[in-house]
This record gives structure tokens, C-alpha cells and sequence, in this order.
């Protein structure tokens, strides 16, 4: 892709789930790590957050759940977005997401899955490193 | 002999250089890396003024002479009755499922020897003031606590309670905030139905709404409107429910959203002057309402010193504004009421390796016991891992608890850190700064003005980052996390023998179970019931001098679903609008 343009991700809170510390914390943090960055706000339906997905020309998108209800809701927005043919746009999800989750997310087709503890630096990377592969 | 304070001053000058700088040189630092307290750093210390005695104004060293717990805590431990968390009549925190799952679940509980009355953790749909079968509801029904669609749900949870166990022997604990007004009226109609009179009722709901918008996130309505729902809940209980607390404020949740330990102080009293004066100002005597006003808990941290003297400035600064600012008299109404004290955060607690959290469970529980608290190793190990913990970690838990209490003596002393030059110059500390940042939020119109500004919620945010920040660049150190990770190090983990406390089975199919029952009740009602009772709470809502308390309660009865009845709310005050960035 052409380099003239910052790299946008779509961070968003899916779901009721209204802890949002982590979706703020890595939307300020690969802001200042020169992405641009849109931030949905909480409560968002899949099918908001796939429309902005596209409508928006994000390069990837991030989900963050604390609920619990994190297969539900990621096989949705990823249902959508194939739907819709945006199935290239990688998503991610962080959040709090046990252990026997996370490959049940990846079979979803989850770009990646990234919880407490991880540094932003190593999101930046793995989202940079995609989108320069695609 | 009493030495000067300027004898004091001049000791520690000539410390500094003939013991202290030699020491920094030897070593080759910029400066001494610890730091050592005198009279002189305390300031001017006025005991009575500052700390008093336990169980008298301003309440620093204690609310009371001793806490109730404590009374028989040694006798208990002979009879093997456990001290657990709370220590109150009030069970613990629970709730999955459909109501039916949730009723059997209490049961077997109670059958493992569970007494206290229910702590009702509801589904983020119905904290949320949807129905299960709302488009909303995917994925998370009966998941992060019980879904109640309707008084039908909330009579079955109740089915476990008769009896010895009846509504009025037992505390109904809610932890519910914006549709919180439904909720009371349903325990209201369900005392009606059971012929106990509402005066007997017991309880807690959460009803801090405000802390919603700064943190936790389920809000409904706009902040103004929403206090005029909470003044409503707050007159009806006065009137009706005079056994049952008013709310239970958090600066807990706040804190763990990422603020600081001042904003988390100064964001909580704003919201509390801004809920005494909802009180105030629908007339109601201060030294009434104010004793009826909990606290769930402030936020927590390692750094249990500070914590320690947090919760010494928390109580100081909250009497003096229930006292000087409101002109209360009666020492109920100044206390800070509150199941906890000091403790580290749940955010203190790392994904990896998780058994360390045990270690910083019982740091936290230490700093509890010194600041009044029952020592509580909060939270279970097993924190970070998922929601729900396993029956072994909470064994921990108690069990670290228990030798806190028993072998330590952490709670032979209250208030054992009075009088310590550092711990009252770091009270004043933490105190004096809290004060400065809730003058601020007063210049923007107390808390509802600091919330539709977007400032406390921006500002939690931001402290979160900077906090993500230091962790990144090692100025903040996590054993574990961002140091002593190398590839000797070992993963300790336990196992999670019993950790399904909750059915799994259940928790896959409560959606579809909870939609069928919402089917059904919608064949068997009165719809013209319902739209009577829905358009009589409309009209109510319209008229701001009116209590909306009496025609919700007759919603309920009506067997109108909580959204339905959220959505005569939602159009007659709004919806507030979610902050961005």
C-alpha cells in the first residue's frame, strides 16, 4: 500500500461491556504511535462496527471485551465484515479472553489476540506487520 | 525532654550531610533512593484535630471503637464460623444465568452452609435496561451476572429466600445502577405480595450512577436526568424503606478504570456532595438520609502505604463535609460506611503468573487491617484469569484472611500507623491534593457539570495511559510483567480443580431460555394492563415535581418488562451519549 497515508484502525467496544480502560489505553498509545486512530465509544452493535469499518477504509480493526461474550460477538463482526467482502480487514481482539478461548477465536479467523499485560509497542508491530503484508 | 522543632530541623540538616550524602557518594546515585520522616514533616500536628479516637469525629483512626466482626472474631474461630469478606448479613456477590439457574445455585449454596441474603450480580443487559430478547442482548445474557427481563424473573431468585430466610431477615444487595428505581420496586412488590411490611426490608442497592459515566459504563439516561432518578429512589426509601441503605458509591470502580489515587478520592466526594445535595434540596434532614448512604469501596493499589493513608483522608475529609458543609450532627451521617478498607486493585493482579497474586493479595490484606478494614486478601488469586473465581482461591483467600487475623493480629490495633510523622504528613498529603482537584471539578459545576464536560472520564482515561506508559518504560516495575520475565523464570500455576460454580450448560443456553420465558409472559399479561401502568409512569416522569417510585412499582405489578419501562424513561429524559476519546 501506498505509505503517503497514515495507517487507521478502528478500536471498538462491542457489546454492554463498559470497562473500556484497555480500548483507551491502546487508542491513545498507537495514536502516539503515528496511526490514526478512531475510537467508537461504548455499546456498539457488530453491525455499527462493521459499517464503520468499511465506510471508514480502516486498515484494521481491534475488539475489546471484558464480558465474556467475546465468541459471540467477534464471530459476528467477523460475519458481517465477509458479508460485505471487507474480510481482509484483520481483526484483533483484546480484552479478557481465558486461555481455551483464544484458539476458538483464532479458528474464527482473529488476526491475533492480545490480553492484560501486553505491550502497545508489540500491537503497533503485529498491526504494521499486516498491513504491510496485504 | 520535648526537643524544639527547630533543634529538630537543624539535626537533620547536619544528618543529611554527614551521613546520608557520603552514603548517595559511596554508591555513585543522584540521590538517596529512600526517604525518612520527623516531627518536623508532619507539620503542625494537632492529634484531637486530625485524628481523634477511634469511633469519634473526624473518624481518621476508625468509624468505630472497634469494628462488629471483631467483636466475637476469636469466639468464631472456635466454633469455626468463618469471618468472611463483608462480615455482613449480606451474601456473596453472585448471579448467572436465567433466575431459575440463579435461584438453584443459591440453594446449593445454602446448602454448603451460604446464610446471608442475596448480592445480586446482574447481566450487563439488564444493567443496561434491555431485554433479553433486544438485539442488544447477544452474547451476553445471564453472562456477567442474572438477567432479570421482569418481576416474574425476580421472584424466582427470591423462591431460595423463605422463611428463615425471608426478606426481612436477610439483606437484599443490589448491585444495579441505572435501572436501580425498577429493581427497588420490585423487592417493594414483592414484600407487598409476602404481606412483610417495606419497613422491615434490609438491603443495599448500588445506585451510584454518577461513577458510571467515569467508569463501568452503563449509564442510560443523561447524568441529570439521571439524579433526578436517583432522587426519586432516594425519597422513596426514606418514606418506605427506611431499613434499606440509599447506594453504595464507588471510587472503586473509578480507580480501576486508571485514575489516580487523588482523582479517585476527589471524583468519589464530588459524586457523594452531589448525591447528599439531591437529599437537600427534595428537603429531607441531612442527619436522616445521610446515615443511609454506603460506600462500596475506594480504589486500591501496591503502593499500600499510600493506601493506608488514603483511607485515613477519605474518612477525615468525608466527615468534614457531611459535618461543616451539610450541618450534620448525628456521627452516623459522617462515616464513610464501607464493606472494605485499604486493598490493592484488581488491576494490581497480572495475568502472568498468576500465584503471585497471592503474595499481593495478603500485602493488600495487611494494609486493610491497618486502615480499619478486616484484613481481606482481595482478590482471589485467580483474578485476572476469567470471570468467576475457583473454589480453591477463594479457600486462599479466606484462609489468608483468617491468618492475618488470628496468627498476625493484624486488627489487635486500630488505626496502628496514628501518629507516625510519615503516615499523618502523607494523610495531609493525599487529603490537601483531593481537595485542590475537587475544588476544580466544583468550578464546573460539581460532578454532573465535571461529567457532561467529558472532563473526570477523559481525565480517568488519560491517568490510565500514563500508568501503561511508566509500565512500558520500567519506571513502574511488575514482577513478572515487565521485569524478572527471563526464560529461567518459572510459569507457577495451580490447578483450578472446582472452578465451575456456575453451570456452563446453563450459561450456553440462558439466552434462548430467558427469550422463551419473555415469550410466554408476554401471551399470559394484561396488555392493557401494561400500557395503563407504562402511560401512568409517563406522565409521572413529565412532571419533575412528581416521584416516579409509585408508578413503577405499579409497572411491575403489571408485569411490564424492565425495558419496557426503561423506554417510557429513555423517551421522556434521552440517552446519554457515549464519550469519545
Amino acid at each position: 500500500m501506498a505509505s503517503d497515508r497514515k495507517v487507521r484502525v478502528l478500536v471498538a467496544k462491542p457489546g454492554l461491556d463498559g470497562h473500556d480502560r484497555g480500548a483507551r489505553v491502546i487508542a491513545y498509545g498507537l495514536r502516539d504511535a503515528g496511526f490514526e486512530v478512531i475510537y467508537t465509544g461504548l455499546r456498539q452493535s457488530p453491525e455499527q462496527i462493521a459499517r464503520e469499518a468499511i465506510q471508514e477504509d480502516v486498515d484494521a480493526v481491534g475488539l475489546s471485551i471484558l464480558s465474556g461474550a467475546h465468541l459471540a460477538l467477534t464471530a459476528k463482526v467477523l460475519e458481517l465484515l465477509r458479508d460485505q467482502g471487507a474480510q481482509d480487514i484483520p481483526v484483533l481482539v483484546g480484552g479478557l479472553i481465558p486461555e481455551r478461548d483464544k484458539d476458538a477465536l483464532r479458528k474464527l479467523g482473529v488476526a491475533g489476540v492480545f490480553t492484560a499485560g501486553t505491550p502497545i509497542r508489540e500491537v503497533a508491530e503485529f498491526i504494521a506487520s499486516r498491513v504491510e503484508a496485504a | 525532654m520535648q526537643r524544639t522543632r527547630d533543634e529538630i530541623e537543624r539535626a537533620e540538616e547536619a544528618w543529611r550531610r554527614e551521613v546520608v550524602e557520603p552514603r548517595v557518594e559511596r554508591f555513585k546515585i543522584p540521590e538517596c533512593p529512600i526517604r525518612f520522616y520527623t516531627p518536623a514533616s508532619a507539620g503542625d500536628f494537632d492529634f484531637l484535630e486530625k485524628v481523634g479516637f477511634p469511633g469519634q469525629y473526624p473518624f481518621t483512626a476508625g468509624n468505630h471503637a472497634f469494628e462488629a466482626w471483631r467483636a466475637y472474631a476469636e469466639a468464631g474461630a472456635k466454633l469455626g464460623v468463618r469471618p468472611d469478606y463483608g462480615a455482613s448479613s449480606a451474601g456473596r456477590y453472585s448471579g448467572y444465568g436465567t433466575a431459575e439457574d440463579y435461584r438453584d445455585y443459591l440453594r446449593a449454596m445454602q446448602a454448603r452452609g451460604s446464610r446471608g441474603g442475596p448480592n445480586v450480580a446482574f447481566d450487563l443487559v439488564t444493567q443496561c435496561g434491555f431485554d433479553s430478547d433486544s438485539p442488544n442482548a447477544l452474547g451476553e445474557v445471564g453472562r456477567v451476572g442474572v438477567a432479570i427481563d421482569s418481576y416474574r424473573d425476580f421472584r424466582v431468585i427470591y423462591e431460595a429466600f423463605t422463611g428463615e430466610r425471608d426478606i426481612d431477615k436477610v439483606a437484599s444487595n443490589f448491585t444495579i445502577n441505572a435501572p436501580c428505581a425498577v429493581i427497588l420496586a420490585m423487592l417493594a412488590a414483592l414484600a407487598e405480595e409476602r404481606g412483610i411490611p417495606l419497613a422491615k426490608l434490609r438491603g443495599t442497592p448500588q445506585n451510584d450512577i454518577l461513577k458510571e459515566f467515569i467508569a463501568r459504563g452503563t449509564y442510560i439516561y443523561p447524568p441529570r436526568e439521571s439524579m433526578r432518578l436517583f432522587r426519586d429512589t432516594l425519597v422513596f426509601c426514606r418514606r418506605h424503606l427506611p431499613g434499606m441503605n440509599v447506594n453504595s458509591i464507588g471510587g472503586y470502580h473509578i480507580r480501576e478504570a486508571g485514575a489516580t489515587r487523588v482523582q479517585d478520592l476527589a471524583f468519589s466526594m464530588a459524586n457523594g456532595i452531589a448525591y447528599l445535595q439531591e437529599g437537600v434540596d427534595a428537603g429531607l434532614p441531612i442527619d436522616d438520609f445521610a446515615p443511609k448512604f454506603t460506600f462500596n469501596a475506594f480504589g486500591g493499589s501496591m503502593q499500600v502505604y499510600h493506601e493506608i493513608a488514603f483511607q485515613r483522608a477519605a474518612r477525615r475529609m468525608w466527615a468534614r463535609i457531611v459535618k461543616e458543609r451539610f450541618g450534620a450532627s448525628d456521627p452516623h451521617a459522617m462515616m464513610v460506611r464501607q464493606p472494605a478498607g485499604a486493598h490493592i486493585g484488581c488491576t494490581s493482579t497480572t495475568l502472568q503468573r498468576p500465584l503471585n497474586n497471592i503474595a499481593r493479595s495478603v500485602i493488600g490484606g495487611m494494609a486493610c487491617g491497618m486502615s480499619g478494614g478486616m484484613p481481606a486478601a482481595y482478590p482471589p488469586f485467580d483474578e485476572p484469569l476469567g470471570l468467576g473465581h475457583s473454589q480453591e482461591s477463594i479457600q486462599l483467600q479466606l484462609d489468608a484472611t483468617r491468618i492475618m487475623i488470628y496468627e498476625a493480629g493484624i486488627s489487635d490495633v486500630a488505626d496502628p500507623w496514628a501518629g507516625s510523622y510519615f503516615m499523618e504528613s502523607l494523610t495531609d498529603e493525599i487529603e490537601g491534593a483531593a481537595q485542590q482537584e475537587l475544588a476544580r471539578i466544583e468550578g464546573m459545576g460539581g460532578a454532573v457539570g465535571a461529567i457532561e464536560n467529558g472532563y473526570m472520564p477523559r481525565a480517568v482515561a488519560q491517568s490510565a495511559y500514563e500508568r501503561q506508559k511508566r509500565v512500558e518504560a520500567q519506571e513502574d516495575l511488575v514482577v513478572g510483567v515487565n521485569c524478572f520475565t527471563g526464560e529461567n523464570e518459572l510459569e507457577l500455576s495451580l490447578n483450578r480443580a472446582s472452578e465451575e460454580l456456575y453451570d456452563p450448560e446453563h450459561l450456553r443456553s440462558a439466552e434462548e431460555r430467558q427469550r422463551a420465558k419473555l415469550a410466554l409472559l408476554k401471551r399470559e399479561r394484561s396488555e392493557a394492563a401494561v400500557s395503563h401502568s407504562l402511560r401512568a409512569l409517563e406522565r409521572d416522569a413529565k412532571d419533575s415535581d412528581a416521584n416516579v417510585m409509585p408508578a413503577i412499582v405499579e409497572c411491575v405489578k403489571s408485569e411490564a418488562t424492565l425495558q419496557e419501562i426503561c423506554d417510557v424513561l429513555r423517551g421522556v429524559f434521552g440517552e446519554a451519549e457515549p464519550v469519545k476519546l
